[in-house]
């Protein structure tokens, strides 16, 4: 399959975790970061390489209806999705709030056959969202792994810690 | 009718008195009113607490599964299938019973506003007579998941109690339950999970496939040590919810694929070669290649281990690679000892948590999302099916 090209990969989690936090918050979690580096020690990009072959699921996904389970970009997804409580694939419902960090998966796209990063963040501080639970472990990792691991409840720094549901944010193509 | 209407009065002034303390006044004085050939009238009651019988041989408690569900630690009597008791806990709780079967200790967390406000994690203590509440320890901030079974144990002697922190650098508090507070938190970098072993020993899984061994050195301070890796992380990882004894120090490793890599947990560990599930059956080993359809591990709780006769109990199903999250159709029973598949018994509708009492006449519990099976944990046949709530944790005595 295609070659992981780290520097790129790395570039689009860069903008992409630009995009989404403010230079405040980005100074308010650094210190975090730096207690939590030891946590994360291969980074998604580690995680990404692992999904770049084709899996059972993606032989099997659809691009054309996110609300179910087997949309494409759902390959790492446990949990319930947003799309059926109010929000949207990469939109909380109102309400709740999405989490800052995520788990990080590799998803093919059946209509270029490419692999992107998606990024699954928790939305967080609404009651739990029953509807449209799904439980796809592609390449989902074990909790002493957490950059992979959908257990674990991701809501750190939001107002409230309850989970709600989850999204699926494309980062961009992992290659 | 008036008779009837003055007896009544009398005899709830006979009811008061007894409460008072009057000797068997309400008995003796509505019995004469009453009369021969009448029912004798019901005794006046008190309310009051069944006393628990302790976290008995065959008993076996659970928690909520999640943020779906209620908190609660369910404790029910696998003789009977019944509850016996229930304890209150927040979401996402932990649990472990102390080695005097009275004793429960629940790792949880509170917001002051349910979900916002300031944040409380506590190791709350239930015990005495009736299993109330008897104080909590205040904790650094835990690990909230989906339940794990190995996110809090208990040393083999009941003294030091072990809680995984992720907040989200991984680290572990070292609590003293005797004097009862938290003495140290150690780091772990990259690991995650607590496996005790020994006086004060615990070893955690890493993200690299490494195991880390923290103990205490001659000047009680906690020392890590890693392993060299010994299984392939990013292809076929080790389960979480894997055997570990603390015990004996055995360690049953078993990955997504269904390799077993026994490991004798200890300052310095020994690994014995790894050895796979399906081979025991005579099948070729499960491989990640996608598209192999065969028998893998899988479920929330997939593994339960009987000591004495060293059988390890494993929900299997059939299906492709990365789907060990998905039930067991089969149960399979394997001698750990000589690697060889005993029995394959099938369970009334897909299981996802597994265990099993340490008795001589040990029952095998499988949980589905809806319902509790108990069987007999040599034959396999089902005695007794209860309704449940979605269960998260699972424990059996002694295990």
């Amino acid at each position: 399959m295609k070659r992981l090209h780290v520097d790129k990969v790395g570039e689009r989690l860069t903008r992409h975790l630009a995009g989404r936090l403010s230079r405040r918050s980005v100074l308010a979690r650094f210190g975090a970061l730096l207690v939590a580096a030891p946590a994360f020690p291969l980074l998604p990009v580690q995680r990404a390489r692992a999904g770049d072959a084709a899996t059972d699921f993606s032989r099997a996904a659809q691009t054309h209806d996110d609300s179910a389970c087997n949309y494409w970009r759902y390959c790492g997804m446990d949990g319930n999705l947003c799309v059926c409580c109010g929000g949207g694939p990469h939109s909380c419902p109102p309400g709740s709030q999405p989490s800052p960090t995520s788990w990080i998966g590799s998803c093919i796209n059946p209509d270029d056959q490419r692999a992107y990063l998606v990024a699954y963040h928790d939305c967080c501080g609404a009651s739990a969202c029953t509807e449209c639970s799904c439980t796809n472990t592609d390449h989902a990792m074990p909790i002493y792994r957490p950059q992979a691991n959908n257990h674990v409840t991701w809501c750190f720094g939001t107002q409230g810690f309850q989970y709600h549901c989850s999204l699926a944010v494309l980062v961009g193509p992992a290659e | 009718m008036k008779r009837m209407q003055s007896d009544r009065v009398v005899c709830g002034v006979a009811a008061l008195l007894a409460l008072f303390g009057v000797p068997r006044a309400d008995r003796a004085w509505c019995s004469t009113l009453n009369g021969h050939g009448s029912p004798p009238v019901l005794q006046s009651e008190t309310a009051d607490i069944t006393p628990f019988p302790g976290f008995t041989a065959h008993d076996l408690a659970y928690s909520g599964l999640d943020a779906v569900t209620t908190g609660g630690i369910r404790i029910i009597d696998g003789d009977t299938a019944k509850t016996v008791a229930t304890v209150y806990s927040s979401q996402y709780a932990n649990f472990a019973w102390a080695p005097d079967d009275h004793t429960l200790y629940v790792s949880e967390t509170y917001w002051a506003l349910g979900d916002r406000g300031r944040r409380e994690d506590v190791l709350s203590i239930y015990g005495g007579p009736t299993l109330r509440n008897e104080g909590e320890i205040t904790l650094p901030e835990r690990l909230i998941s989906d339940p794990k079974t190995h996110a809090f144990a208990l040393s083999p002697d009941g003294h030091y109690g072990y809680v995984y922190s992720f907040q989200p650098a991984s680290s572990v508090s070292v609590v003293d339950l005797y004097g009862r507070k938290v003495i140290t938190q150690v780091e772990i970098p990259g690991c995650g999970l607590v496996f005790p072993f020994g006086e004060r020993g615990f070893a955690s899984l890493c993200a690299d496939g490494s195991l880390a061994v923290s103990d205490v050195n001659a000047k009680d301070r906690y020392i890590l040590r890693r392993s060299k890796p010994f299984f392939d992380v990013l292809n076929d990882p080790v389960m979480d919810e894997s055997v570990a004894e603390s015990k004996s120090g055995l360690a049953l490793f078993v990955t997504y694929d269904g390799w077993v890599h026994p490991v004798q947990l200890a300052d310095t560990p020994r690994f014995a070669p790894p050895w796979s599930i399906e081979q025991a059956a005579g099948l070729s080993p499960a491989t990640s290649t996608a598209g192999q359809i065969t028998w893998r591990p899988g479920g929330q709780v997939p593994f339960a281990y009987e000591r004495s006769r060293n059988r390890l109990f494993v929900l299997m199903h059939e299906g492709p690679p990365w789907t060990f999250e998905q039930g067991g159709t089969e149960i399979w029973v394997l001698d750990v000892s000589h690697h060889r598949l005993l029995h394959r018994w099938a369970v009334p509708q897909s299981a996802y948590l597994l265990a099993v009492t340490q008795d001589a006449h040990p029952l095998l519990f499988a949980l589905s999302q809806t319902w509790l099976w108990v069987m007999n944990a040599e034959s396999g046949e089902v005695g007794r099916a209860a309704p449940i709530v979605a269960p998260g944790m699972v424990s059996a005595k002694g295990e």
